[in-house]
């Protein structure tokens, strides 16, 4: 039987060469296009940042989770931008609040292009702020909100909003700007993924999309208005583990998990930096009809059961900061350092939980009151946070409370918590930096009624002092004022606890300042990487 | 199987099979609890994600008719599939058909590769160890493919990952192709996607060897104690003539047919290896459609699959049928 | 009653690999039986530093939150076994019975079977299962459910033609015309003949039941509560970094080869097993070699 001892040997060494073959492919040198251009008005030539999938990145297409917006706003601009501090004017030179938050006039800036060469006109921003009014864009901020856009002089734009506050003004400086000429005929804006639906006025084009690999490739437009790019090409590519990829080169930035930061720290070729926490988990409790969590000392009782120290060093490693019972987090620019704080003390918590009236013990050292009634509740969860659960369980214990693991798929979690079928609930989410005003809808009363589900809607709880804050800092146009409100609507939550944050996220970033340096935040997000202005020119910005 | 029975009932059942299938694709998916269009919570740490409005939501629930009651979207299914029209995909944006062709030349590489693969390696070894039946190299061949073939292909992708993609960083993590690399030519190309494939192909490869291996080894024991061997044999016809005349022939007929019926189950094993190696293949959009609950792109996935395990069983039926004209009803359907 | 030396012939049968499975599954059923004997720590409570490589006070190390990882391995056995005895118990016995009807009874009710037996061959079971996971939601008993729903049909198909097979026997043919009632046939010929196959095939779904649960598990699907060794898995593979640490080193390949480990013993066990219920293949192979 020589032919199949021949054939065996000839499989194995064609398997073998196989291989061979494969890994010598691997000694290839580093693509050769990194080295600088010279003469090119550009500080960098090509950026790469870890990629994937996020949607086609025109404003109604990209995903709604994930970083896609945030590609979609290097292709489009805005009224107004964020950068570090808060907002600048933008496409807007100026803007005027009027008549209390229900009318802003916009000074629109001159000479502005589409990426296609034509010119930016007033009629492009009236139709893109009502058309984002009548189909709501992924990242929506004004759906169903514009009563009248009036153009009142050659670059002025008054727009009249349903829904009066300084939040609006937000939301409206946020919205994209998309050109007239080209969306005017869509009626689907979803499914509209041509090439000209990814035409905009902001500083990049993109040249490059594939979905199945989630890559892009963004170039820097040449015509663009505003301050100059310093990076000329913005590639996106598919990492796995983003870390190996920045080690060898392949990508300029990357996350950092706390375990690995000695491998960079202490080397000059690298900078590392703390993201602000503006991403957080928090504790959901149902205060409806029956429930024990209805009475605050309960709720303050878990507060101080919970060591929230131990799940910043366990469940985060490290990269997080503890969460603030005042809801806003502490890098927040409205937040109140001086709320109530419930640092670990098991003394209190017992205390508070015989003031309630649990003051018996029933054979397993779980509290219950003299009707006989037990404290122990169910934790709804995704699978990701049954570990955080797990000690939360461990120390509620302690106090004699018993917590049941309920973990469940993350759409069915969620799905759960609108409807309000659970006792306590874990969601993580960003957001955090956000206009205080989300405030207002999470613990507002009038949830019914208000747009966002942001969304919880806390069943059961309802605090009049709390919703008359909430529409005073809603109305309230002197900032000074509304900080002075915001505070105090911290204070008091921080004494209610209706919701608890659990910690906020601070990743690190790592990347070669040698390479590029431009990174920065905006006031209220957490990634270097997500802010257009890191890809700027970072002089003029008036 | 049901498909050379002239009689007409034998039809009506295959149809009313389908129309099951076709049922359950619908129902399937919306059973689920959970909401496509609710976005609460995000799927990683730090991940951002547009929190829809209630009133953004209503928007999208009518903009793709879900709103409707189910028997309408039931028959509209039906509609638009007899128009071969699988549906737009709610989180992807896209027309469920062209997703899915995009994905699938990236599975059908690692599946068809796999199963090339393992059926030439386990037949080569399976005839190698009939001959050899019983002697040291076939009890260590056997004890070996035994104990590796019974270990999930995810687990072995994992091994394969950690310690030649990861330890010693001979293979990519993950992807299948490096991106903007500006190849410099076709051979290139080439080398670097099947360096991107190399290790699931070999996870999907080892884990199915065993199975062509044992019926190769088995069928062919069985026809060498064959009289007409014998005969031949005695007649000096060479060993050679006789292997590949009588013995092979008669031992691939279960083998043809085995690889084909088993095309089902890989499909499985490639989508918990596409998600190991993050291979941008239809097992990973598989998952990420299911947690996203896009019920059109789970039904189009799901429709892909079953025709494609459909057909493989029709051939396997056609390539029985050809190779040994006496085929039973009875016979084919222990086929499995 | 059967005399010790009775057992032990009846372990001699078995091969090398077999008795080697056998053990193997044996200390399985040892540590899931024993888990909090022979485990010091906790399963679900920290107990040490997080990621601690193995020592004297953790000897496969701790996870993340610091927990033993040698008493996960115990407890997480405990998964596997209840999941792959439950699945198998419930298919093989479904399955089974089904077998049994639709050989038996023939006609419209053997069509209909058939006909979803087919479906059920040609669903993909993986995607199904991830699906079906998702809607029953997690719990050990609906894992058990929803990879039972696609095991039966094995099992099924096998008894089935078994039964036809021995129906057309001429011994069967003859008790029937003498007036054999179905419960005698059933009970004097047909079980007697089905039970190895079933008990064959029971033992392929119990690993085969491991082995889907610790890929539902891998893909985030299982039940993130159960502690299973897929689990562990899943938290291995999921920690950020998890590739340039050494952390792997322990907290990914107990798991692993714990999970390998079972698998590939009761894939030896069942193929001895096959090999008693069909004699056939010894006597091949014995006939082939006397040539």
């Amino acid at each position: 039987m020589n032919k199949v001892k021949i054939l065996g040997s000839i499989f194995l060494i064609m398997l073998i060469s196989f291989i061979f073959y494969v890994n010598s492919n691997k000694k290839r040198e580093e693509p050769e296009n990194r080295k600088p251009i010279i003469n090119s008005p550009f500080e960098v030539d090509t950026i790469r940042l870890p990629g994937g999938d996020w949607g086609y990145p025109s404003p109604y297409a990209h995903y709604p989770r994930g970083p896609g917006g945030f590609k979609m706003c290097l292709i489009f601009d805005s009224l107004l931008e964020r950068d570090e501090k808060g907002l600048i004017p933008w496409l807007a030179v100026n803007y005027e609040i009027q008549d209390n938050g229900k009318k802003f006039l916009f000074t629109l800036r001159d000479g502005v292009k589409w990426h296609n060469g034509k010119p930016l006109t007033m009629e492009d921003v009236k139709f893109s702020l009502l058309y984002a009014s009548k189909h709501p864009m992924t990242w929506s901020y004004i759906f169903n909100k514009i009563e009248t856009v009036e153009i009142t002089d050659k670059n002025k734009v008054l727009v009249i909003v349903t829904n009066p506050g300084p939040v609006m003004l937000y939301n409206l400086g946020r919205t994209r700007i998309i050109p007239r000429h080209i969306w005017e005929k869509v009626n689907v804006p979803k499914e509209f993924t041509a090439t000209e639906a990814v035409t905009g006025c902001g500083p990049y084009r993109l040249t490059e999309y594939s979905k199945e690999h989630g890559t892009y490739r963004f170039e820097a437009f040449k015509d663009y208005w505003g301050p100059a790019q310093r990076v000329k090409t913005l590639e996106f590519i598919p990492v796995s583990e983003s870390i190996l990829a920045f080690e060898k080169g392949e990508i300029d930035m990357s996350g950092l998990p706390t375990d690995i930061l000695p491998r960079f720290l202490n080397d000059t070729r690298y900078k590392i930096v703390k993201s602000p926490g503006f991403w957080g988990y928090r504790l959901l409790f149902n205060m409806g009809e029956t429930s024990s969590l209805k009475d605050k000392k309960v709720r303050q009782a878990i507060s101080y059961g919970i060591d929230l120290d131990e799940l910043v060093a366990k469940i985060a490693r490290g990269a997080a900061i503890p969460g603030s019972a005042g809801i806003l987090p502490p890098d927040h620019v409205m937040y109140n350092p001086f709320v109530m704080s419930y640092s670990r003390n098991l003394k209190i918590a017992k205390g508070l939980l015989s003031k309630a009236g649990y003051d018996l013990l029933n054979d397993k050292g779980l509290r219950k009151n003299k009707a006989g009634k037990v404290l122990s509740f169910q934790v709804l969860c995704s699978g990701r946070e049954v570990r955080m659960v797990q000690i939360l369980k461990e120390r509620l214990f302690e106090i004699g409370i018993n917590i049941n693991i309920q973990s469940v798929d993350g759409k069915t979690r969620d799905a759960r918590v609108r409807n309000h079928e659970y006792q306590m609930a874990i969601t993580g989410h960003g957001g955090w930096g956000a206009d205080p005003d989300y405030l207002k809808i999470r613990f507002g009363h009038d949830f019914s009624r208000s747009n966002s589900p942001s969304v919880s809607g806390l069943p059961g709880y309802n605090n009049d002092t709390l919703n008359l804050l909430f529409h005073q800092q809603h109305m309230e146009m002197n900032k000074e004022k509304r900080r002075k409100i915001v505070f105090r609507i911290q204070e008091m939550l921080a004494e209610d606890v209706p919701d608890l944050p659990l910690f906020y996220t601070t990743g690190f970033t790592v990347f070669r300042p040698e390479k590029y340096n431009g990174w920065e935040f905006m006031f209220d997000h957490h990634s270097l990487a997500h802010s257009k202005l890191s890809y700027l020119e970072k002089k003029i910005r008036k | 199987m049901i498909f050379f029975q002239g009689k007409k009932s034998r039809v009506i059942e295959y149809l009313f099979t389908i129309w099951v299938i076709f049922t359950l694709n619908f129902f399937l998916p919306r059973t689920m609890p959970g909401d496509p269009f609710l976005f609460i919570s995000a799927d990683e740490e730090g991940e951002e994600v547009a929190q829809f409005s209630e009133e953004q939501r209503n928007y999208y629930m009518a903009y793709y008719g879900l709103d409707r009651p189910l028997y309408s979207q039931y028959f509209s299914y039906f509609s638009d599939l007899s128009k071969g029209y699988l549906g737009y995909s709610l989180y992807y944006n896209q027309p469920v058909t062209i997703i899915l062709l995009h994905r699938l030349p990236w599975t059908l590489c690692l599946v068809m590769t796999a199963v090339i693969l393992s059926t030439v390696i386990g037949i080569v070894l399976g005839g190698f160890c009939a001959v050899y039946a019983d002697r040291w190299e076939d009890r260590l061949l056997y004890f070996m493919l035994i104990a590796i073939s019974e270990i999930p292909a995810f687990l072995v992708g994992l091994v394969l990952l950690f310690f030649f993609a990861a330890g010693m960083g001979l293979f990519p993590l993950s992807g299948a192709m490096t991106h903007f690399s500006g190849y410099d030519g076709f051979m290139e190309k080439t080398g670097d996607i099947l360096h991107h494939a190399a290790l699931p192909v070999i996870a999907l490869t080892l884990t199915r060897i065993s199975g062509i291996f044992l019926l190769t080894r088995s069928s062919i024991i069985t026809v060498l104690t064959k009289t007409y061997i014998k005969t031949a044999r005695a007649k000096g016809i060479s060993g050679q003539r006789i292997f590949i005349k009588h013995i092979f022939r008669n031992a691939m007929l279960p083998i043809v047919t085995r690889v084909f019926l088993s095309l089902g189950s890989l499909v499985g094993g490639a989508i918990l290896v596409e998600n190991v190696f993050a291979y941008p293949g239809l097992g990973k959009l598989m998952r990420d459609a299911v947690m996203m609950h896009d019920y059109p792109l789970i039904q189009g996935i799901f429709l892909m699959v079953t025709i494609s395990v459909l057909s493989a069983n029709f051939i396997a039926d056609l390539v029985y049928k050809k190779l040994d004209p006496r085929i039973s009803d009875a016979a084919a359907a222990d086929g499995h | 009653m059967m005399m010790p030396g009775k057992y032990l012939t009846f372990i001699n049968r078995f091969s090398k690999t077999g008795q080697t499975g056998l053990i193997i599954v044996g200390i399985v059923f040892f540590m899931a039986i024993f888990a909090p004997l022979i485990s010091v720590h906790s399963h679900k409570l920290s107990s040490g530093p997080p990621l601690s490589s193995p020592n004297g006070e953790h000897i496969l190390g701790t996870d993340e939150l610091g927990v033993d990882l040698w008493a996960q391995i115990c407890f997480g056995s405990r998964i596997s076994l209840v999941i792959g005895m439950g699945t198998a118990l419930l298919a093989g016995s479904c399955g089974g019975l089904i077998g049994v009807l639709a050989a038996y009874s023939g006609g419209m009710t053997d069509r209909i079977l058939m006909r979803i037996i087919d479906i059920i061959t040609v669903l993909p079971d993986l995607p199904v299962m991830i699906v079906l996971a998702a809607f029953f939601g997690p719990g050990l008993i609906n894992i058990i459910i929803v990879l039972s729903l696609f095991s039966w049909v094995a099992t099924a198909r096998i008894v089935r033609s078994q039964v036809l097979q021995l129906k057309e026997q001429l011994y069967i043919k003859s008790a029937e015309t003498y007036g054999a009632g179905t419960w005698y046939l059933m009970k004097r010929h047909f079980l007697p003949e089905i039970f190895p196959l079933v008990a064959v095939s029971m033992i392929r779904l119990t690993g085969k039941a491991i082995v889907a649960e610790a890929g539902l598990s891998f893909l985030g699907l299982g039940d993130p509560a159960s502690g299973s060794w897929g689990l562990i898995i899943h938290h291995a593979t999921s920690f950020t970094g998890i590739y340039y640490t050494n952390f792997w080193k322990w907290w990914l390949i107990a798991p692993w080869i714990a999970l390998t480990l079972m698998v590939s013993s009761l894939a030896f066990i069942s193929r001895d097993f096959e090999r008693f219920a069909d004699p056939r293949m010894d006597r091949r192979k014995n006939r082939y070699q006397k040539q």
